[in-house]
């Protein structure tokens, strides 16, 4: 694909570069600004005045016209001293699948004594909402962006914009701030891993996961056997409940690459992302093997995470690393 | 609080609708009652759907009220261009569009329209009361639109109004520097339905009664600044209009004006001057007595008179030099005629008595003599409430009546004139003028309006020949008091000018009166000329159109690069004390890898280093706990900062270590 204009023209923008913490202060340079379309509505509406006070030989026509004309120039002023000053902190972005949206955010400072109104992030045709900063505080700012792949996604360069006094200006800058979003693979549709369980003692005796002990019931879940609803507590409406079994060996399900009827990489790694939260959702111990990574059996939320960024790091990590 | 992104908040609703009633106001003044009685009913509806939802106007009612208040603009006025029908329909359209009003793109519209129907106002009057209102209006609307931009609301209503003060102060330079230098085009563009409106103040024509009811108005004919002494006020002849024929009733000119090369005007007394003319719908100037050069507006003809190519219905100022004893020797033959003419009402008792006169004068100046004489021995009556002379007005004057105002003295006078043979003509103008000390001019009020005579005498040319001074001498010293004129009461010449009441009554409205004349010099009245004098005085003679552009360009550069350096003073990050102390705290422990998150509080920070660096938390609670009672603690005492900058001054994590 050839690259549009403004693609190409990228480079020669002037944008603030992040600092060592990876802030970036806005400086006066740094800032474009253009009249708006209500702006160039109000120059023409200015115009008109003109040639009818000219027309008329009005002065005091004139005089108005001039003072309007003057407040348009002076607001130019004002849009940009708006965003002047304001220092941009990359904050936090939390991991999603592909095809979420990430919710980059950002903290904006007004380091100044004087608030700064309507300011708003965007990235092309995607922005946040606007937000008013007031003197000495930081506001935090949310910038969701789609996502379509899997993998680090980092914030791109953004635009900080704001309109403010008049509406009649939009005063801009570019910022680029190294904050990333890990993008996990999309999770396929729900489907049975292939059988690859093994038995393993277990330390903590009976809390795994087995057939051989009635352990206590939890809340029924689509895809569990009939057979073990309590129907008893379901007399008592209590709801659907389920009877959970445990044995002295704990289920240990082997996520493996080589293991998936699949050829395509990227397909593959959709159904392992799938199976890594089925087994989670089961509290299911699992282990994961793709190419090059392996991790070892656990269960939990840091495991969960570990998973998912080896799927979404797979295949991509001599970029990063 | 925060507002959904696209809806006003109903304080703006309120604002908005106020500021409406208040663009319209003025205009009402010269609508008819019917456009104002559909204003009025547009903005009930709009208050209605305010309060109760149901009221709000949809979509086809809207655009059926449009259309109704074309139809009834076009019913008024038979057009929808010319400047009133054009200011009716943006009016009424304007109302609408405030009626439309929902979010706040619409605000933003609505508010340009709302300026371009305040600048219209200025077509229709230009007093510094107006103007005061209408810029207090635009400054109400820009803050209404400065409010409507930001995403809270404003704690106080008063703070966009500050905001919008502020830029209005940095705007008006720019406003001034392109008033002054922006250049002036001395004719319209194009000339749409300025035609004239109904006007008090001298007409064309002089019947009996016509300068009488004049006399009556208060109202500003000019003023007038000289440069020098000013002349005796018996010699404050203004002199407006030169009027030739009459049809026995009503004096007019049939013809127009002579023209030819005046007579070589130099070695004689001359009076500069200048003028502040108000608009008075009439193609001709006003002069001291004989004008000797004509301004730029207008030309001087044979009859010394200034006329316009257009009637005067702006103010205007212009310069002039005119003598008062200058006396034009030259007649031609059709002038000579022209100033002989007589009607066809003339009675024999006149023939009879000019007769009489002229067997007893040896030359004209004998007979101009005798008929002031007569004026003045018989019983005639100087009234500003004359009877009605309904036949013949010269005659029942001189005969019957003999009560009359200056118009029946001055018309009878030139009539006997061209009896006796000797050419004479009517002239309309002003008599005396009111002293302004503390503007140092003279007022010029239409209760000055006068008429008198000039005659043409083999040896002198033409003199002026006031016959009313010959009953009420008076009359030519001192304006008349208008307000204690019972109808048909001799009029009473005399001004109690004593009393202490009676003189702070005039000095101010003199102040006043001086106040509105500088405004008329050099804001309404401000001109090309003005504008040329200007730049002579700062050195620039003939500029071409590439000159004046650089040095409006280079005027508005200036300023605002002094307004962009002043905000960027103001933006400057000028943290307290108090934060220059605690940020160095943060920058030394941030040295020894101690960062200070984004959006960690300062106890935080605090914890996290002291586990960091268990060396320190002594005096890193001590810092911590005295920036937050500086920053947030009520009323924090001085000590307190002198103690943090003591402690901050001595936290040198970097070296303690060393130590330990």
């Amino acid at each position: 694909m050839a690259p549009s204009l403004s693609q190409w023209l990228r480079p020669f923008q002037r944008h603030a570069h992040a600092d060592a913490q990876g802030g970036v202060v806005i400086k006066p340079r740094s800032i474009y600004i253009l009249p708006t379309r209500q702006g160039l509505l109000l120059a023409l509406v200015i115009l008109l005045m003109l040639v009818g006070s000219i027309n008329y030989g009005s002065n005091l026509g004139h005089l108005a016209t001039f003072f309007l004309g003057g407040l348009w120039l002076i607001s130019i002023l004002h849009t940009w001293r708006n965003l002047l000053g304001l220092r941009l902190q990359p904050y936090r972005v939390a991991s999603v699948f592909a095809g979420d949206t990430a919710e980059f955010q950002v903290m904006v400072e007004n380091p100044s004594q004087i608030p700064r109104y309507a300011i708003q992030i965007r990235h092309r045709k995607e922005q946040g909402e606007r937000l008013d900063i007031p003197g000495s505080d930081q506001m935090m700012f949310t910038l969701p962006l789609a996502t379509r792949r899997r993998g680090p996604f980092p914030l791109p360069r953004i635009t900080l914009q704001s309109t403010y006094p008049l509406g009649l200006f939009r005063a801009w800058t570019y910022a680029d701030m190294p904050l990333e979003c890990l993008v996990y693979p999309k999770p396929a549709e729900r489907g049975q891993p292939p059988i690859t369980t093994a038995y393993q003692p277990s330390d903590q005796g009976d809390r795994g996961v087995g057939t051989d002990d009635f352990i206590g019931l939890r809340p029924f879940r689509s895809g569990d056997s009939i057979r073990h609803i309590d129907w008893k507590a379901y007399a008592r409406q209590q709801g659907l409940m389920c009877k959970q079994f445990g044995g002295d060996r704990h289920l240990e399900v082997r996520l493996d690459w080589d293991l998936i009827a699949e050829q395509e990489a990227e397909r593959r790694l959709s159904l392992l992302c799938r199976y890594v939260l089925q087994q989670e959702e089961l509290g299911q111990a699992y282990s994961l093997t793709i190419p090059g990574v392996h991790i070892a059996s656990g269960t939990g939320q840091s495991h969960m995470q570990r998973c998912l960024t080896a799927l979404a790091r797979h295949g991509l990590d001599h970029e990063t690393a | 609080m925060k507002l959904p992104e696209l809806s006003l908040s109903p304080i703006q609703h309120r604002a908005l609708s106020l500021i409406a009633v208040l663009t319209i106001l003025p205009h009402g003044l010269h609508f008819s009652p019917q456009i104002n009685l559909y204003l009025m009913l547009l903005m009930i509806w709009h208050l209605a759907g305010l309060r109760w939802h149901r009221f709000r106007p949809g979509r086809w009612s809207l655009v059926i009220a449009t259309l109704g208040g074309i139809a009834l603009v076009f019913s008024e006025y038979h057009t929808l261009i010319g400047h009133r029908a054009g200011v009716a329909l943006l009016t009424v359209m304007f109302l609408l569009k405030v009626l439309e009003v929902r979010r706040r793109r619409d605000l933003t519209v609505t508010l340009y329209i709302a300026y371009f129907v305040v600048v219209t106002h200025f077509l229709f009057g230009q007093s510094i009361v107006l103007a005061i209102y209408l810029f207090a209006l635009m400054i109400a609307a820009t803050a209404l639109l400065l409010e409507s931009q930001r995403v809270t609301v404003s704690r106080h209503p008063a703070d966009p109004l500050y905001r919008t003060l502020v830029m209005s102060l940095q705007a008006v330079p720019l406003a001034l520097i392109l008033f002054v230098v922006f250049p002036r085009i001395s004719h319209p563009l194009w000339h749409i339905g300025m035609n004239s409106s109904a006007m008090t103040g001298m007409s064309d024509r002089v019947r009996p009664g016509m300068i009488s009811e004049l006399v009556a108005s208060e109202e500003v004919a000019f003023r007038v600044r000289f440069d020098d002494t000013p002349p005796a006020p018996e010699q404050r002849y203004w002199r407006g209009l030169v009027i030739w024929d009459s049809d026995g009733e009503t004096w007019y000119n049939r013809t127009g004006s002579p023209f030819w090369k005046q007579d070589n005007d130099a070695g004689i007394a001359q009076v500069h001057y200048e003028i502040f003319l108000e608009a008075h719908q009439h193609p001709w100037l006003y002069s001291l007595d004989l004008p000797l050069n004509s301004p730029p507006q207008a030309i001087l003809t044979g009859d010394r008179q200034l006329l316009t190519r257009r009637p005067v219905n702006q103010p205007l100022n212009y310069r002039l030099v005119s003598s008062t004893e200058q006396r034009d020797r030259r007649i031609s033959t059709s002038m000579r005629t022209r100033a002989l003419a007589l009607p066809d009402n003339i009675t024999q008792r006149q023939r009879d008595l000019v007769e009489q006169w002229k067997q007893t004068s040896g030359t004209d100046r004998d007979l101009v003599q005798q008929v002031l004489n007569h004026f003045h021995d018989q019983p005639f009556v100087y009234t500003l409430t004359p009877p009605l002379y309904p036949d013949n007005p010269i005659d029942e004057f001189l005969f019957e009546g003999r009560e009359g105002f200056c118009e029946h003295y001055a018309t009878a006078f030139t009539q006997l004139m061209r009896l006796a043979g000797i050419p004479s003509r009517l002239i309309l103008g002003y008599q005396g003028a009111e002293y302004n000390d503390l503007g140092d001019y003279f007022i010029i009020r239409q209760s000055d309006a006068h008429a008198w005579s000039e005659v043409w005498l083999a040896e002198q040319g033409w003199v002026r020949i006031d016959p009313t001074a010959a009953v009420a001498p008076e009359r030519i010293r001192y304006s008349i008091l208008t307000d204690e004129t019972p109808p048909g009461s001799p009029v009473s010449f005399h001004i109690d000018r004593s009393g202490f009441i009676g003189r702070s009554l005039i000095q101010i409205t003199h102040l006043l009166d001086n106040a509105n004349v500088q405004w008329r010099r050099w804001v309404v009245g401000y001109s090309r000329e003005h504008q040329f004098s200007l730049m002579r005085q700062f050195g620039f003679q003939r500029l071409t159109h590439l000159e004046w552009g650089i040095m409006i360009a280079g005027l508005i550069g200036v300023i605002m690069l002094v307004v962009a350096l002043n905000l960027i003073r103001q933006g400057k990050n000028r943290p307290s004390q108090v934060m220059q102390s605690y940020e160095r705290f943060c920058h030394n422990l941030a040295r020894v890898g101690i960062l200070r998150k984004p959006g960690e509080g300062p106890l935080d920070y605090a914890r996290r280093a002291s586990r960091a660096r268990p060396d320190l938390s002594a005096p890193i609670s001590r810092i911590t706990s005295g920036y937050i009672q500086l920053r947030y603690g009520p009323d924090p005492k001085p000590e307190l900062l002198e103690n943090l900058q003591r402690d901050v001054r001595a936290f040198r994590p970097g070296r303690t270590r060393h130590r330990v």
